[in-house]
């Protein structure tokens, strides 16, 4: 946070939060990301992050996610609300 | 407005009745919570004492949202914030005619089970805040179980059938105590998956030791501190703590457990109309300057004890709701009250379907809306910048597909699959695991794609997030939380507030280890604003020499630089001094 973002009233600092960015944006990522390989190393085999089928499955969902955020744009608000009400028939069905 | 299906409902004037308490006598007396102003108020009255009015939302719009619920086409409810809880067997048959909350211990009223367990491992403390409940200089007495009892507590609230996940130790300050890392390890031998601790920060601090006491105590156990953070400027903790200087305190706190990498802090600011509202934009950028530290902020609208005057209490009274509109405003409607914030009720089912699917203890938030208001800030990889979870799905939809599917597979829980057991004996029972092992690899995959529908964003997070749902377990909450910072506002209540239908459904409950042998069980509102003397009458110590030598600073604990003369000896005076 920037001096020009701090401002001194009544003696007390007050920030203005123009932007909610953490000065360690960087880090923090490599943080999270370490921390995944920080499992993976302290919990071996019990670690879902050294599980192959589960990594498959992880990105096999990533996947199929960036595919449905580009049909939700072709598709528009009013079709889409009635594929999700089929999806959602058919994904409650049976249960 | 946002997430209502019937804008009409926010229009119509706001009225129920409940039951409160008289603060001057703490007899139960009803109560009228009505419309006034766009505001909410509680008033009652009391035979022997008249009148009380008091505010309880400053935002009419909002506290109606949160009280709304969407009813079928016969105009039964089939979903509302209010949520009735799983309930544990009752602990205590009392007999008070007056009921709730007199029959305390708990008792059949009790409608929510217990989710954070509290035991008071001290009164004694460092400072000397003049509004706290539980301090030695003001009782003149010791409350500080012995490890016997603390074990005794543990063990209550984990034989439940429905156990206490996470324990929380609370005072005074619980590190000024030899054996609080031993505390910390009995806790996670006793079961409980969060180990927190309640602190201004005292152990962890000292310049000398105060590193190793946190390796200590992660070491031992514990996973969170609830640190009190009243803000970022010596001036604001002059105010509130009568302390000159803090900052440098607190900052010793984060750089330690940052070296000690104990990575789970929730800041804890108590905020008080005109003394600590300035500071909710700081302590959030703070909170994110120190992310890889801080996973939380919890703001307390502060409780107002003792006898005061309506015209103070106007003065003072802070409602959840201004904290929302502060933060809001702070934050350059960055956390915007519209559409950032949730009771926490709202993710009951979401949760029971995680724990369901994941085989873990379920957390239930089935606590009253008017209790807290939660918000989940990450980081979007595209711009570094954190926002509110809310951006990265349609909340309702997930909340509202969460709970159908919650609705169709809960009597799975209760009933497993049993289909060969019967016929074929043990090789019966292991060919049914398998079928119950399918079975929730399926439901999981259609949870997972109900969810996915309402994504609205791709990404590293949302990677974890779908770790989250398949697995829920510690390992897959932990990665996910990394990169997150819960913000929540939770506002306890007073005798001038108290609204018993908020008492019953409390999910933070105290245990104190009677001298009969007993555990007494009592929900947190009530501990303080009505049984807490009664209660340490009973389990309360003389203030030994022993106690006095265990705590002195010329013999073994080291004199810290905060005011002195609120400082030393855990606030237990020598004698001949002032």
């Amino acid at each position: 946070m920037s001096d020009d973002n701090v401002e001194i009233k009544d003696g007390m600092k007050i920030r203005k939060l123009t932007e909610l960015r953490t000065n360690t944006a960087k880090a923090y990522e490599e943080a999270m990301l370490s921390r995944v390989e920080e499992f993976k190393v302290k919990n071996k085999n019990e670690s879902q992050f050294n599980d192959v089928i589960q990594n498959t499955i992880v990105q096999a969902f990533s996947s199929l996610l960036d595919i449905k955020l580009q049909v939700d744009k072709v598709l528009g608000e009013e079709n889409l609300k009635k594929v999700h009400k089929v999806i959602n028939e058919i994904l409650l069905t049976g249960l | 407005m946002y997430h209502l299906d019937n804008e009409e409902y926010v229009k119509e004037p706001y009225y129920r009745k409940t039951t409160s308490v008289c603060p001057e006598c703490l007899q139960p007396i009803g109560a009228e919570i009505f419309e006034e102003d766009e505001q909410i108020w509680m008033r009652k009255n009391c035979e022997d004492h008249g009148d009380f009015r008091d505010l309880i939302s400053s935002s009419a719009k909002y506290y109606k949202w949160t009280h709304y619920a969407i009813k079928d086409k016969n105009g039964n409810v089939v979903w509302k914030f209010d949520k009735d809880g799983e309930t544990n067997p009752p602990d205590f048959q009392g007999d008070d005619p007056r009921g709730c909350p007199y029959n305390c211990g708990l008792c059949e009223q009790h409608i929510s089970t217990c989710s954070l367990a509290l035991i008071d491992l001290t009164n004694r403390c460092n400072f000397n805040c003049n509004f706290c409940y539980a301090n030695i200089l003001q009782s003149g007495y010791l409350v500080e179980p012995t490890l016997e009892e603390i074990d005794r507590v543990m063990k209550h609230f984990r034989s439940k059938p429905i156990p206490a996940v996470a324990i929380m130790f609370t005072g005074g300050e619980p590190t000024v105590r030899k054996d609080f890392p031993e505390i910390c390890k009995m806790a996670k031998d006793n079961g409980f998956k969060e180990v927190i601790v309640a602190t201004n920060g005292y152990g962890f601090q000292r310049k000398k030791g105060g590193l190793e006491f946190t390796k200590k105590c992660k070491e031992m156990g514990l996973d969170t501190l609830y640190f009190q953070f009243d803000g970022i400027n010596d001036a604001t903790y002059e105010k509130t703590r009568g302390i000159k200087k803090l900052m440098s305190y607190k900052q010793r706190v984060i750089d330690n457990l940052r070296k000690a990498r104990l990575d789970s802090t929730v800041l804890v600011a108590t905020i008080a109309k005109g003394v600590t509202d300035i500071e909710v934009g700081n302590i959030i950028q703070y909170a994110i300057d120190n992310i890889d530290v801080v996973r939380g902020i919890t703001f307390q609208p502060v409780s107002l004890c003792g006898r005061i005057a309506f015209e103070e209490r106007e003065e003072l009274r802070i409602t959840n709701a201004d904290v929302l509109k502060e933060i809001e405003k702070q934050t350059g409607g960055k956390i915007a009250m519209e559409n950032a914030w949730y009771p926490l009720s709202t993710i009951v089912e979401f949760g029971r379907v995680i724990a369901y699917l994941a085989d873990v203890e379920p957390i239930e938030f089935t606590c009253h809306p008017d209790c807290g208001f939660a918000s989940y800030m990450v980081v979007d990889p595209d711009s570094g910048e954190m926002m509110p979870i809310m951006e990265y799905f349609e909340p309702l939809k997930v909340i509202d597909f969460a709970n159908r599917f919650w609705a169709k597979i809960k009597d799975k829980e209760k009933k497993p699959l049993k289909l060969f057991e019967g016929l074929l004996g043990d090789f019966g029972k292991t060919l049914d695991q398998g079928l119950n092992y399918l079975d929730k690899t399926q439901l999981k995959a259609r949870f997972l794609l109900g969810i996915l529908q309402y994504m609205k964003k791709p990404g590293k997070l949302m990677e974890l997030f779908s770790r989250l749902l398949m697995r829920g377990d510690w390992e897959s909450i932990s990665s996910f939380s990394y990169g997150a910072l819960l913000l929540s506002s939770m506002h306890f209540q007073d005798a001038y507030n108290m609204d018993l239908e908020r008492a019953k459904r409390c999910i933070v409950h105290f245990g104190v280890a009677m001298p009969d042998g007993s555990v007494k069980e009592v929900s947190f509102c009530t501990m303080n604003s009505i049984h807490r003397p009664e209660i340490e009458k009973q389990v309360a110590k003389q203030i030994t020499a022993k106690v006095r030598a265990e705590f002195d600073t010329s013999t073994g604990q080291e004199a810290i630089e905060v005011q002195p003369e609120v400082a030393r000896n855990g606030g237990i005076k020598k004698d001949g001094e002032e």
